[in-house]
């Protein structure tokens, strides 16, 4: 997937002129809120079961390396076969061999977002085996090359019509049609000849479970069940942060993500592996793999602050809610991740230097936080990767301020901690600072300022400051 | 060079600086827990309902074939795939399924893979499978995958007809979860939905003691079915049967 992250403003303003965009957004995050609310209240007491799903990840992220080990230790023992890679190079590399070594013409996938960030579809595409994506929304946003919208949909807001065009040319559509419902159908027909006769499917991974080795996939349309059940070869692929210690905590962080995704009590199928198939068994894979991808992870792990966003359960609650991600949409975040969930992954992934105003594009209202299952603080850590950017940081590849901003800030710093000099600083500037005042108010700046005013005024300065009138005061009481 | 990539990712992850772990809170609290028989066969029902699934109720094993003639009837069914699980193997569809003009095939009835897998995905209409345990929280059905709960006979015809005796229903996941995975290691879980924690405690003892070598196997895979195969992919219009069953009827036997 191209990462067009560097060009966050360009996209927005685009998304921002769409008239369908603009009416999608409208209509879809608040009714998905609204679901999201409603499912909640089927707890009897909702903080509690947001603050354990948060106490199970943060506990899973502090015991990371040893629950990988047994995880490990598990998997094999029932009978997987288990990778490392430490990037999406070597991850590819690994899942390709797999599918050359087999000779298989063609891969069904489930939904991945690991394979997104790794581009792994291009990988084995330039090896001679075509992947197929079968969730029906990322199977739309294969075929026309798009990134995500939406983590959850990823093509839900592409107009019916174009969707019916893209089947009439690549699904087997025979009459063009305007129904959802048809289209669907057509999808079904299409993706199920491939099930039919896949010889090697490929998945992401919900949650792995150090305490069994198992893994599982939470879903609604059955395309993960069928890439698990129809193939004699199964490949799971994972972000090396998805383990939790015990079976009971998947579960109850699947009851938090089904009920923040999509406002159900329980996705359709959620389906749990320990291993390939037993001998005696007809179907399912005679051999299962599962490719552990760090893929930067275990350099975010070294920052104790930063390695909070790898509680992320990808449940997409965030987006949401979020103003901003309310009038852009997920095009402009430029990769795999979008909403407040991309603004906190994608600069730790990518690096603070090509994310420069995702973690700047907030207004740090902390809907985002509030909503979050797992108690990431988004807010806190947006601003933590600004001043890391700021102050520079060689691990997160931050990008310097120019020049003039820094030394600005420089002598700003200096002065405002000199209260002499900031007191007389205030008097010099504050004539020619409340020149273009109007009402108290001040409307327009110039040079470097003037982009701030362009949605806000900032209040004049007061002609007398406190201090000044504190002394006033006392000096006519006594 | 394959193991010095895995030691090489967990070496760095283990020289991170460490936090303390953090106390986790108690179990929140799940209603379901103090349901009776009869009202976790309600909830049940509600919550499949809700997703959509059919929920039919019947006393016994006589009555459930009577159900499932008049099920194949409505939807009319020639030909379906059957597990050979417990719930359904006892019932002798093949026998049934002669008296009521339905062929009834079972995927033991095929030599190989790849015959089994031309018929589940294009001839049979329906497939008919046992429940292993059923949920009431959410209107969920559990099925273990084995040599007799083949996993396309639920997944690939587009109707799927599942019996289920009402003692197999329980109140929440974590008690199926533990008839499905409670073997772990010899010591076993505590049972009862205790002040978590203490759950982390006997995977790591088993782990020190080497007992996760003796533990039983456990099933290749174990599903979760919550309703009807479904998306909202295209502007967010619902449309079921995506690439599963379009309808799921369940019988409750009891």
């Amino acid at each position: 997937m191209d990462i067009k992250t560097e060009r966050f403003t360009e996209l927005a303003k685009i998304e921002l002129q769409n008239a369908h965009t603009r009416l999608f957004l409208k209509l879809m995050p608040p009714v998905l809120t609204a679901k999201r609310d409603a499912a909640l209240t089927t707890f009897p007491d909702i903080a509690a079961a947001q603050a354990y799903g948060a106490s199970i990840r943060a506990e899973a992220i502090a015991r990371l390396p040893e629950l990988l080990e047994e995880f490990e230790k598990n998997a094999t023992a029932n009978g997987a076969k288990v990778f490392w890679a430490r990037d999406d190079t070597e991850a590819n590399e690994i899942i390709k061999n797999l599918a050359v070594e087999r000779g298989v013409k063609y891969v069904t996938k489930g939904k991945s977002m690991v394979t997104e960030e790794t581009s792994l579809n291009e990988v084995l595409s330039h090896a001679g085996v075509e992947a197929w994506e079968t969730d029906l929304g990322e199977f739309i946003a294969q075929q026309l090359h798009r990134p995500p919208f939406h983590i959850v949909g990823p093509a839900i807001n592409v107009p019916v019509q174009e969707v019916c065009d893209l089947f009439m040319e690549k699904a087997g559509l025979k009459e063009p049609t305007l129904d959802p419902v048809q289209l669907g159908y057509c999808a079904r027909l299409f993706l199920r000849d491939k099930f039919h006769h896949v010889q090697m499917g490929i998945t992401g991974v919900n949650v792995a479970v150090a305490e069994t080795g198992t893994i599982i996939n939470v879903e609604n349309e059955g395309n993960i069940r069928f890439t698990k059940s129809s193939p004699v070869t199964q490949v799971s692929v994972m972000s090396l942060e998805k383990v939790v210690p015990t079976m009971k905590d998947a579960l109850h962080l699947i009851r938090l993500l089904c009920r923040n995704c999509t406002g159900q009590r329980l996705s359709a199928y959620i389906s749990m592996d320990s291993g390939p198939k037993k001998k005696d068994e007809i179907d399912g894979p005679e051999e299962l793999f599962i490719v552990i991808v760090d893929n930067g992870r275990s350099k975010i792990y070294q920052d104790l602050k930063a390695r909070d966003a790898l509680r992320c359960i990808r449940c997409a609650a965030c987006l949401n809610i979020c103003p901003v991600y309310r009038q852009i949409g997920g095009y402009a975040y430029g990769w795999a991740y979008s909403g407040p969930m991309g603004q906190i992954l994608n600069p730790l992934l990518l690096g603070l230097d090509r994310t420069q105003e995702l973690y700047r594009a907030s207004t740090l209202c902390g809907a985002c936080k509030s909503v979050c299952p797992v108690g990431i603080d988004h807010p806190n850590l947006f601003l933590y990767y600004r001043a890391k950017d700021v102050l520079g940081d060689p691990n997160f590849k931050s990008k310097d301020r120019p020049w003039a901003e820094r030394q600005f800030f420089k002598m700003w710093s200096w002065a405002a901690s000199r209260p002499w000099l900031w007191n007389w600083g205030v008097r010099m500037v504050r004539p020619y600072f409340n020149k273009d005042a109007n009402d108290g108010v001040i409307s327009k700046g110039q040079g470097p300022f003037e982009g701030w005013f362009r949605n806000r005024d900032m209040p004049a300065m007061a002609w007398r400051t406190f201090h000044e009138r504190w002394k006033e005061k006392l000096r006519s009481k006594g | 060079m394959e193991q010095s990539v895995r030691d090489e990712i967990l070496s760095k992850l283990k020289a991170a600086a460490q936090k303390e772990i953090p106390p986790r809170p108690s179990m929140p609290p799940l209603h379901e827990l103090s349901l009776s028989r009869e009202e976790l066969i309600a909830t049940f029902t509600k919550n499949l309902v809700e997703e959509t699934g059919i929920v039919h109720r019947v006393k016994n094993n006589q009555e459930a074939l009577e159900k499932l003639t008049e099920v194949a009837k409505t939807e009319g069914l020639k030909k379906v795939m059957v597990t050979t699980d417990d719930v359904v193997a006892p019932l002798d569809l093949p026998a049934w399924g002669k008296k009521n003009g339905v062929e009834v095939m079972t995927p033991r009835d095929f030599p190989d893979r790849h015959s089994y897998r031309n018929a589940v995905f294009d001839e049979a209409e329906a497939g008919i499978t046992g429940a292993d345990f059923a949920v009431a929280e959410s209107g969920t059905l559990g099925l273990v995958h084995n040599k007799d709960q083949a996993r396309l006979v639920s997944l690939a015809p587009i109707l799927h007809i599942a019996l289920v005796p009402v003692d197999r229903i329980y109140p929440v996941y974590e008690q199926v979860i533990e008839k499905v995975f409670g073997n772990v290691g010899a010591t076993g879980w505590s049972p009862e939905i205790g002040p978590a924690g203490s759950s982390t405690e006997p995977s790591t003892r088993a782990l020190a003691e080497g007992l996760a070598e003796v533990r039983s196997p456990l099933p290749s895979q174990f599903v979760f079915i919550t309703g009807p195969s479904m998306t909202g992919d295209i502007q967010g219009a619902l449309f079921k049967g995506m690439h599963g069953p379009r309808k799921v009827i369940v019988i409750l036997v009891g």
